[in-house]
């Protein structure tokens, strides 16, 4: 049940790093989770794919990764840096 | 489109701990320690905190917080046993109290005419263990008509608590509870752990918990 906690916070930090405007070019959220965090993967995953589909963000990946202990953190975004590459 | 990488590495409990680290620095300031009380729902938080009040609050200016999923009746049945203000905390399908709420709920507590806090936290025995409300120490509860190898099935809580209170003593002739092998469990997942056994039916059985609160009073008057 916390996970969706959990995943607010995340969503509220990706807001803080990339601001409100550019939350629609996230396209993924990286996770660092302790086997000892307290969190299920299952329920976190479904959380923040979930909030992740719904605006103001487009559908951005959630990337967990298991690390021993009790670590609970936002690794990294990957977002669109709006400008063409090609 | 370019993909570029942000680099982050922010805890996600940094927002909920800064706020944890703000009402331990107000607790300190004012003298007062403050315990997170965490179990299994019925497991008798509750009914010790009714009995505490009753017995000590005459002579301990007891403040507490409670925090339920729907209903204020456990701030109700406290209320019955004390004068103080009792702050009800409904989370409204969340499944712990956060450090936000606690500090809100602090707000409205005279902590210079409090000696004592206690924070009934949601029953569950999972997910309160995760968050910091800035409390001096978690005590969580584990009562013999459970099973002994709770600690085992639920480490988080007994690794982050620093007291354990085992509750409903007076049901063990019914039970079939050992107290040793709960210990056992307890201590094999955080061996640091302070066991009070206790009961709020038999005679004395609340003697080793008003032990240990009036240590920690007398502890937080000498420093």
């Amino acid at each position: 049940m916390h996970e969706m906690s959990v995943a607010l916070e995340v969503c509220r930090i990706a807001e803080e790093r990339v601001g409100t405007d550019a939350l629609p070019t996230v396209r993924a959220v990286g996770l660092e989770v302790g086997e000892q965090a307290g969190v299920e993967i299952g329920s976190l995953t479904f959380c923040l794919e979930t909030l992740l589909a719904a605006p103001p963000f487009t559908g951005a990946t959630p990337v967990i990764e298991r690390r021993p202990g009790d670590v609970l953190r936002v690794s990294y975004l990957e977002v669109e840096d709006g400008h063409p590459d090609d | 489109m370019a993909i570029r990488t942000i680099d982050v590495r922010e805890r996600v409990m940094a927002r909920n701990d800064q706020l944890a680290t703000g009402v331990r620095e107000q607790l300190g300031r004012a003298g007062v320690p403050a315990f997170n009380l965490v179990s299994s729902p019925g497991a008798g938080k509750t009914a010790l905190l009714e009995r505490t009040l009753a017995d000590l609050g005459r002579a301990v200016r007891i403040a507490v917080v409670t925090g339920d999923v729907q209903t204020q009746n456990d701030a109700d049945r406290l209320a019955q046993h004390t004068d103080r203000l009792v702050q009800a905390v409904v989370t409204n399908g969340a499944c712990h109290l956060d450090a936000l709420q606690v500090a809100t709920a602090l707000g409205a507590i005279d902590l210079e005419a409090t000696d004592l806090v206690f924070i009934e936290n949601v029953g569950n025995l999972v997910c309160p263990a995760s968050w910091d409300l800035g409390e001096t120490g978690k005590i969580v509860l584990l009562s013999v008509t459970e099973g002994e190898d709770k600690p085992l099935k639920y480490p988080t809580a007994f690794r982050r608590a620093a007291t354990l209170v085992l509750t409903k003593l007076d049901l063990m002739p019914h039970v079939s509870f050992s107290l040793e092998r709960a210990v056992q469990c307890a201590l094999e997942i955080n061996p640091d752990l302070q066991v009070l056994f206790t009961s709020t039916i038999l005679p004395e059985g609340l003697e080793e918990w008003y032990g240990f609160l009036r240590a920690q009073l007398h502890r937080r008057r000498a420093a």
